[in-house]
């Protein structure tokens, strides 16, 4: 059979073909999977799960042990934990896609750009990046959204532009070697304006591996914003955000209160731990080094 | 190039970065707009009082001139007085540090003493049952709230079973602490013979060295798996196997190709950890450098803020040296550039 060009290949089995590679994951991808969905669900009808208002406070309840009528107790305001930690999943899911996609949106074009054009824009985007990494990402953050005002959308914005060197990093890498290859060369032959040699034809095919990370950096950035609002940065209690719920809760597990900060904190773990799963998952499939022969 | 040249030049190397570190952590402060007068002067302040605080702290120049004054000071080891409680930043932060470098030198250590045999197992039965367990397990540790682990354990240890010390510091508060030597409360009293003191001091330490040991091991588990699958690969093990060597020779070979990476990988890592110790020290209320550098967030206390992210980001750059430098020779192929 002559060599098919991906284009000729027809819509219907292009699609099959990725849902094959969906089928591939492993079982502990697929637990990741059903963990992310899981919240997903949590997340967007949380109205159906709580058995309580998540803000609303019953001053004569007051850190109730767990009951039958508040299932994982009441805080130190009688709030009720099981219906915060329902609703905290659209805090999570809220802060990590739209910091993923600004840190995607930010680190694929200057990625695309410094890989092509090279030279010293490149040279001087290397070294910013690699000044950033000798700080701890997360004190980083912390520092930053301190010094530029205390606000969810701070937050979302601060977390989405530091993590963008990592989607930079990733195309770049995969452009520099794609710079010169014959197809890139006959785009720039036929005359193709850079804009579209960038977007068209490096685009696509260098986008892979940094598509790969994205769950992984969603993991990073649910656990991140929720140490911002552990320490009382960015989020203030008594949002019903897990970080700032463990946060309320901490000095109550020396006295044995246990069940404020566990609760969201298992929350937490789950949702963090999905991400991961799956992010691993996909970069085996990916990242053909990766994969192991059975 | 002779060994002291190299190391001469390699530190060179690193000034630029320095720069640019002084740089990035002067701008930290200054790209928020952030205004400290009007934390200093008080609501009651007049405009009058305003300007002279502005003055005082030299908030009336030019950016850059800013930043030459604030580079200066800090090449001479002035990071400036903290805006809260007009105390010397260096002299708190040097105070502090040998506190934190103990519970970092104990939690890096013992990840790593657990998490690179781990991943060399692992990798020596790829997706076999020990490398499934392993893999779940680093992943369990990427996911887990540092400051909650610490909160459970204090919840375990502490209020269930009565087995730790409250996380309250480094050594009880009825023992007096060693004689200083090294400046961990652990080695000194041991050195001296200080039972009692050395008893404190460990079951001070246990817990958050634990925390420390577990969120560090899970990356460390997971890159050591990685390199080493990469050499098993490599032509020279696979070579080795051809010519029938025993499987320890052969399993010698993956451990001296794997050290360079794997050492490469922790000193890199340590970074991060020292992120991850601060939030440690924060629930353990440890009293060392990483607690004070958050409660300084926190509160907007912005000199120190600044003294505290200079200090981490110039330990990691020695860390990343010295790292260099343990390869240099260790590693008798890379040549000295």
């Amino acid at each position: 059979m002559p060599a098919v060009s991906p284009t000729n290949v027809r819509f219907s089995t292009r699609i099959s073909n990725r849902l094959r590679g969906v089928s591939r994951l492993s079982p502990t991808a697929t637990a990741g999977v059903v963990i992310i969905l899981m919240f997903g669900i949590l997340a967007i009808f949380s109205g159906l799960f709580m058995t309580h208002d998540p803000v609303s406070a019953y001053p004569d309840r007051i850190l109730q042990s767990p009951s039958a009528e508040h299932w994982f107790g009441t805080d130190s305001n009688g709030m009720d934990v099981f219906s915060r930690v329902i609703y905290g999943a659209k805090f999570g899911f809220g802060i990590a896609i739209p910091a993923v996609t600004i840190s995607v949106l930010i680190g694929v074009p200057v990625g695309l750009i410094a890989g092509y054009r090279g030279g010293i824009l490149d040279e001087v985007l290397m070294r910013i990046f690699d000044g950033l990494r000798v700080f701890p990402s997360i004190i980083l953050a912390l520092a930053v959204v301190a010094a530029t005002g205390q606000s969810l959308i701070n937050v979302v914005l601060v977390l989405g532009f530091l993590d963008s060197p990592v989607f930079a990093r990733l195309v770049r890498a995969e452009v520099l070697t794609l710079r010169s290859s014959i197809f890139v060369e006959s785009a720039v032959a036929a005359g193709n304006p850079t804009w579209r040699i960038l977007f068209l034809h490096l685009l696509p095919n260098s986008i892979q591996g940094a598509m790969a990370q994205t769950a992984v950096r969603a993991a990073w950035a649910v656990r991140i914003s929720a140490t911002l609002a552990f320490l009382g940065v960015g989020i203030q209690a008594p949002t019903p955000e897990w970080g700032a719920m463990i946060r309320q809760g901490a000095e109550f597990m020396v006295t044995g209160q246990w069940w404020v900060a566990i609760f969201p904190g298992i929350a937490l773990i789950f949702l963090v731990f999905g991400l991961n799963l799956f992010g691993d998952g996909i970069q085996d499939i990916l990242d053909p080094r990766r994969r192991v022969s059975k | 190039m002779n060994f002291s040249q190299f190391i001469f030049r390699r530190t060179l190397m690193v000034i630029p970065l320095l720069v640019g570190v002084v740089f990035l952590t002067f701008m930290l402060v200054r790209v928020g707009g952030l205004d400290p007068v009007g934390l200093l002067a008080g609501p009651t302040a007049t405009a009058e009082e305003f300007d002279m605080i502005r003055k005082e702290l030299g908030l009336d120049q030019p950016l850059w001139k800013q930043f030459l004054i604030y580079a200066g000071n800090v090449v001479q080891g002035d990071l400036g007085e903290s805006w809260l409680s007009n105390r010397p930043v260096l002299e708190d932060i040097s105070s502090r540090s040998l506190i934190s470098l103990e519970l970092l030198f104990w939690g890096i250590g013992l990840g790593t003493l657990i998490g690179v045999p781990l991943g060399l197992r692992a990798a020596f039965n790829p997706n076999g049952r020990f490398d499934q367990t392993t893999r779940v397990m680093s992943l369990l540790g990427f996911s887990i709230p540092t400051y909650w682990l610490g909160l459970v354990m204090l919840f375990v240890f502490f209020y269930l079973l009565r087995w730790a010390p409250p996380g309250m510091g480094r050594i009880s508060l009825m023992v007096s602490p060693p004689d200083f030597i090294t400046g961990s409360y652990l080695i000194d009293s041991l050195l001296t013979a200080n039972w009692r003191a050395a008893h404190s001091a460990f079951a001070h330490l246990i817990l958050p060295v634990v925390c420390l040991a577990i969120v560090s091991a899970a990356p460390i588990i997971k890159q050591t798996r990685a390199i080493a699958l990469e050499v098993i690969a490599s032509d020279s093990v696979r070579y080795a196997r051809a010519c029938g060597l025993k499987t320890k020779t052969v399993r010698d070979i993956v451990f001296r190709n794997s050290a360079t990476p794997i050492i490469t990988f922790v000193g890199t890592e340590i970074t991060g950890l020292v992120g991850t110790m601060s939030l440690i020290e924060y629930v353990f209320a440890w009293g060392g450098l990483g607690q004070y550098g958050l409660n300084a967030i926190v509160r907007g206390d912005f000199t120190a803020v600044q003294g505290y992210v200079l200090t981490l980001a110039l330990f990691s750059v020695l860390v990343f040296l010295v790292v260099d430098i343990i390869i240099a020779i260790i590693e008798p192929r890379s040549e000295l550039t």
